[in-house]
């Protein structure tokens, strides 16, 4: 566990740009008069976001949870060039205009000099204006958030768990090159989501030369039937599911009633708890020719992950007593933590918001916990873009070789 | 399209759309029997049905009940929460005001409290499901597939709904019911106790949720968010006449089917929208719905 | 213990004095919570006259607030439109809408009229999401920065005193409309409908009337708040925000605009203040629901009503 966390810490070296002694951090920090609001010799505000209430508080809570431990991580190994990080909590409600009010109370009543949170992409896309013009350095948490990265700015950061348009292109790609589909039944929600991953799915198909039948559903659909049969009648190689659990699961159970025994690929927005999948749909062999998309560097109880989970437990044991906790989400939060930390380290013993910003539009790390790199560029403002596939037959997950990473280029 | 595979869509699309609507129909039947003798919608219909969901849940999971344990009490623990909603909340806002929507508010409070409830225990989270009664095999209508839990689903539907019909017409607790519906004061005036019988109406409400619970969990699966599925139980009783059982019946499947069709024949995207333009559709063609008697002028 | 008019001319002018100085103490984020509350302060005072003054259960207010939200954005946005013009089309659209929905549905009554009004805000929200090449569909829509008589609105100072003015405005508007023949007409229509007929009131256009002008404050709401806010996604147009907006007339006092008033302050500041309660948020919102319910059935203003006689709450 050691050795991992370890390796986390310093994957920034990656950057490059930092000249490290033995020591982790260094301690000596900036003094006199800071420009930016939220920092002192000693502490730095930053605020932490998430949804904490509500339908969506299972996507938010964890992974909020998983941010705050590894800022206090580093707090307890004395803080970033000496200061200690003071977190300020707040709901976002998964919801535009409380994501704004939570984000203006963070930046103007409470002072903080950055802001990181946020899982839900279209209340995140709300914001966007707001600390575009406050000149606010803003990591979103597990919001993939491609409503606001693209076109990218020069204050907000996103796709910390992966893109939207990684999560379409990606699961494309593997359908095309590992399981050379040329017909492509392919289901996404009517939402933002929807609309994002399906942009890059129809450009790597186009690339593939495959084709592809769209068939969009609305998240709280109770009949699958007619989208199903219609993906039937098409009579596709493989279908890739990008919706959430729910749908996915009826879609699975019905793709086995209509006898449909082409491979079926569930994206990383429908995997949350594959043994809950199984159960609801009832029986193993809908799973014979399965594939699931992930986004962490291991199986969620693999050693690659181990340090993670332990760091949870040993933090929150009450929360991981309670059932399907920690949330498979839960990781995402490091890495989000991690660009905050990162970035303020490299940015000096007296950092500037305009400072920390220009370091993460270039920052590149190993997080220790992502299947790729957290990478950001000049036009890239989303963090993580590759994803690994499994194959799951209702008992084991076997990886498949390969790291798929999206070839999807955002072009201004 | 060719006219073979339009002739499966139909068929299987037909089929399913039955299924799912029987859903709706008993979702349906519990909001009109309070409807109809409270003059009120209930809002928290639908998180009666998911907190119904999750005891059942949490009995025959977590304290790995047998089945023939778990449905009665599932069913008991329901009929007394929603009776003693009434007795608690919603005897006391009738007697102080008799509005309407009131009584729509407080549900509505009573919605977001089970919500709160169910999320606090962390397992509303995941989707879930339990065991279904009838298993999973299939078999074949024509060239339509359906699975025996369909077809357990449609004939444990239908055959509730028939109970709740039978009981409503030729009992005398259930003729009580509906003289209350119709005319209070003059069922008062007969002998019958007002209180009581929309008391024991939230109950048969609160049952008939967790009915429906426990038959479709297995199919829609179950999320603390789930009672969402209700607002097609009220597109259903709108569109058979929000008073006439039947109707509700006759609407849920109207509503099943329809969403099918569309989805197949018209765009996946539209199957959201399909219940809401069907209901504009009716009720400006027959404000009182399919089945609806004359709409009665009522002060609101 | 009745109120005396000096009284009430008084505590009017503290208020209005305090509202005048409230950007001067506060932080960004006040003002900001400040515009939002007025935005429902006019979304409320519209549904009162639909609901709370005529009687008709429309639950379609949502839809012309995005309607008027929309109309504005695209104008302003993408046809350079001046926003005070944008503003006024999305009124005069959401009213013509609101006057086709009032038309078609004037037959409908109680739960018929709830549920069909219903079925087109769903419907309406279903159209925001889906008609892509306009709403831009699902990515919801960035909203240019406003400018209003000559001076540009980028942040929630600005934005406050015109949207406080647009209020102050509709609420001087609505309490002149509900003293006039028209208001008149209105609670007849709700008190009895043969009784309204009988007394020469035009029942079928006064309905229609009222959906007209219930369409119209949530378009201009709808306008106004597209001027401070950057992005509206069609999401946040859903029946939650029509079912906040009535609990808000409900809680405040069916038929009175003070209640309305009222309403959307207290709903606006309990929704606020929970939020440092997560997860226990639903729960205590729901108890306060029911407890609202029970023991303050005709809303707070009838509940001062009922302390303090009859001038208070008019």
């Amino acid at each position: 566990m050691k050795t991992m966390f370890r390796a986390a810490l310093m994957g920034l070296v990656l950057t490059g740009s930092a000249g490290f002694s033995a020591q982790a951090f260094p301690v000596k920090a900036g003094q006199g008069s800071y420009s930016d609001p939220g920092i002192t010799d000693d502490t730095i505000k930053i605020g932490l976001f998430a949804p904490l209430s509500g339908p969506a508080q299972a996507y938010g809570e964890d992974p909020l949870n998983a941010a705050r431990m590894w800022y206090e991580t580093v707090n307890s190994m004395g803080g970033i060039w000496g200061r200690k990080i003071e977190l300020v909590i707040e709901d976002d409600r998964c919801n535009a205009n409380d994501l704004v009010a939570a984000v203006k109370k963070l930046v103007e009543q409470d002072k903080v000099f950055m802001i990181n949170g946020g899982s839900c992409s279209a209340a995140a896309v709300a914001a966007q204006e707001y600390v575009t013009r406050a000149k606010v350095p803003y990591v979103m948490l597990n919001a993939s958030g491609d409503g606001a990265l693209y076109p990218p700015t020069d204050y907000i950061f996103g796709a910390i768990s992966i893109s939207q348009r990684a999560v379409g292109g990606t699961a494309v790609d593997f359908a095309t090159r590992h399981l050379k589909g040329k017909k492509i039944g392919y289901i996404n929600h009517d939402d933002a989501y929807g609309a994002w991953n399906l942009e890059t799915a129809e450009f790597t198909a186009k690339e593939a030369g495959a084709t592809l039948s769209v068939e969009s559903i609305n998240p709280n659909i109770t009949d699958v039937t007619a989208p199903l049969l219609k993906i039937r009648a098409f009579n596709p190689d493989v279908i890739i599911l990008t919706t959430y659990a729910r749908p996915a699961t009826l879609i699975l159970k019905k793709a086995h009633e209509l006898g449909m025994k082409m491979p079926i690929i569930l994206t990383v927005t429908g995997t949350a708890n594959l043994k809950q999948l199984v159960d609801n749909v009832g029986t193993k062999d809908a799973f014979k020719n399965f594939y699931v998309q992930d986004v962490i560097n291991d199986t969620p109880d693999g050693p690659k992950q181990k340090w993670v989970l332990d760091m949870y437990k040993k933090r929150y044991p009450e929360l991981a007593a309670k059932p399907d906790h920690p949330t498979p989400y839960m990781p995402y939060g490091i890495p989000a933590a991690q660009t905050v930390t990162h970035a303020l380290l490299l940015a000096g013993p007296n950092p500037t918001r305009e400072g920390v910003a220009r370091i993460m539009r270039s920052l590149t790390f190993e997080s220790g916990v992502m299947a790729g790199l957290i990478s950001y560029g000049e036009n890239d403002r989303a963090g993580q873009e590759s994803s690994i596939f499994l194959k799951f037959d209702g008992d084991k997950q076997e990886l498949q070789p390969g790291v798929y990473v999206s070839r999807w280029v955002y072009k201004p | 399209m060719d006219w073979q595979v339009i002739w499966l869509f139909l068929q299987q699309g037909v089929a399913s759309g039955l299924v799912t609507g029987s859903i709706y129909a008993l979702l349906a039947v519990a909001i009109v029997i309070i409807f109809k003798t409270t003059d009120a919608p209930n809002f928290a219909a639908g998180e009666l049905f998911m907190a119904a969901a999750y005891v059942a849940l949490y009995l025959l999971v977590f304290l790995a009940l047998p089945f023939v344990a778990v449905v009665p009490i599932s069913l008991g623990i329901a009929f007394i929460a929603a009776a003693l909603f009434y007795r608690i909340v919603l005897q006391k806002i009738g007697s102080s005001a008799a509005v309407t929507v009131n009584v729509v508010i407080a549900t509505l409070g009573l919605s977001f409290v089970l919500k709160g409830l169910v999320r606090k225990t962390g397992v509303g989270d995941v989707p879930r499901s339990f065991p279904s009664i009838f298993g999973n095999d299939t078999v074949m209508i024509g060239q339509a597939v359906l699975t025996m839990q369909d077809i357990g689903i449609l004939v444990l539907a239908v055959l509730s709904m028939t109970i709740f019909f039978l009981f409503f017409n030729f009992t005398r607790t259930g003729r009580a019911m509906r003289a209350v519906g119709m005319n209070p004061k003059a069922a008062v005036l007969v002998g019958i106790n007002l209180r009581r019988t929309r008391m024991l109406i939230w109950g048969l409400s609160g049952l008939l949720s967790s009915l429906a619970a426990i038959l479709i969990a297995p199919k829609i699966l179950m999320t603390a968010d789930m009672g969402s599925v209700v607002i097609l139980g009220f597109a259903a009783a709108i569109i058979g006449g929000f008073t006439s059982l039947p109707g509700a019946v006759l609407g849920g499947i109207i509503i099943g089917v329809v969403e099918n069709l569309v989805g197949l024949f018209i765009s996946s995207r539209a199957i959201s929208v399909a219940p809401f333009v069907a209901i504009m559709l009716v009720l400006v063609l027959r404000p009182q719905g399919l089945l609806g008697g004359k709409v009665a002028v009522k002060k609101v | 213990m009745p109120i005396t008019l000096p009284a009430k001319l008084g505590s009017l002018a503290v208020a209005l004095i305090a509202l005048i100085v409230l950007p001067h103490l506060t932080t960004g984020y006040v003002v900001y919570l400040a515009n939002l509350m007025l935005i429902y302060i006019i979304l409320a005072l519209g549904l009162n006259i639909l609901i709370g003054e005529t009687g008709q259960f429309g639950l379609a207010h949502v839809a012309f607030y995005g309607i008027g939200i929309y109309t504005t954005a695209i104008l302003a946005g993408r046809f350079d439109v001046p926003f005070p013009v944008a503003i006024v089309a999305g009124m005069l659209l959401a009213g013509a809408i609101g006057f086709l929905l009032g038309a078609v549905s004037f037959r409908m009554r109680d739960i018929y009229l709830a549920l069909s009004t219903f079925a087109f805000g769903e419907a309406m929200q279903w159209v925001f999401k889906s008609w892509d090449d306009v709403t831009n569909g699902p990515n919801g829509m960035r909203i240019p920065q406003a400018s209003m008589f000559g001076f540009r609105i980028t942040n929630d100072h600005d934005a406050y005193y015109i949207v406080l003015a647009v209020t102050i405005v509709v609420v001087l508007a609505t309490v002149a409309l509900m003293r006039s023949r028209l208001g008149r007409a209105f609670r007849a229509v709700r008190e009895s409908e043969p009784a309204a007929l009988a007394l020469g009131v035009n029942v079928r256009l006064t309905k229609v009337i009222a959906f007209t002008l219930s369409a119209v404050y949530a378009g201009l709401a709808g306008g106004v708040y597209a001027s401070f806010s950057s992005f509206i996604h069609p999401d946040s147009l859903g029946f939650t925000t029509t079912i906040l907006v009535l609990t808000m007339i409900v809680v405040g006092g069916l038929g009175s605009i003070a209640g309305a008033i009222m309403g959307a302050l207290i709903l606006g500041l309990i929704q606020e203040l929970l939020r440092q309660a997560p997860s226990y948020q639903e729960i205590i919102y729901g108890v306060i629901l029911i407890l609202f319910m029970m023991y303050a059935p005709k809303g707070v203003a009838g509940a001062i009503k009922a302390r303090f006689g009859r001038s208070a709450a008019k």
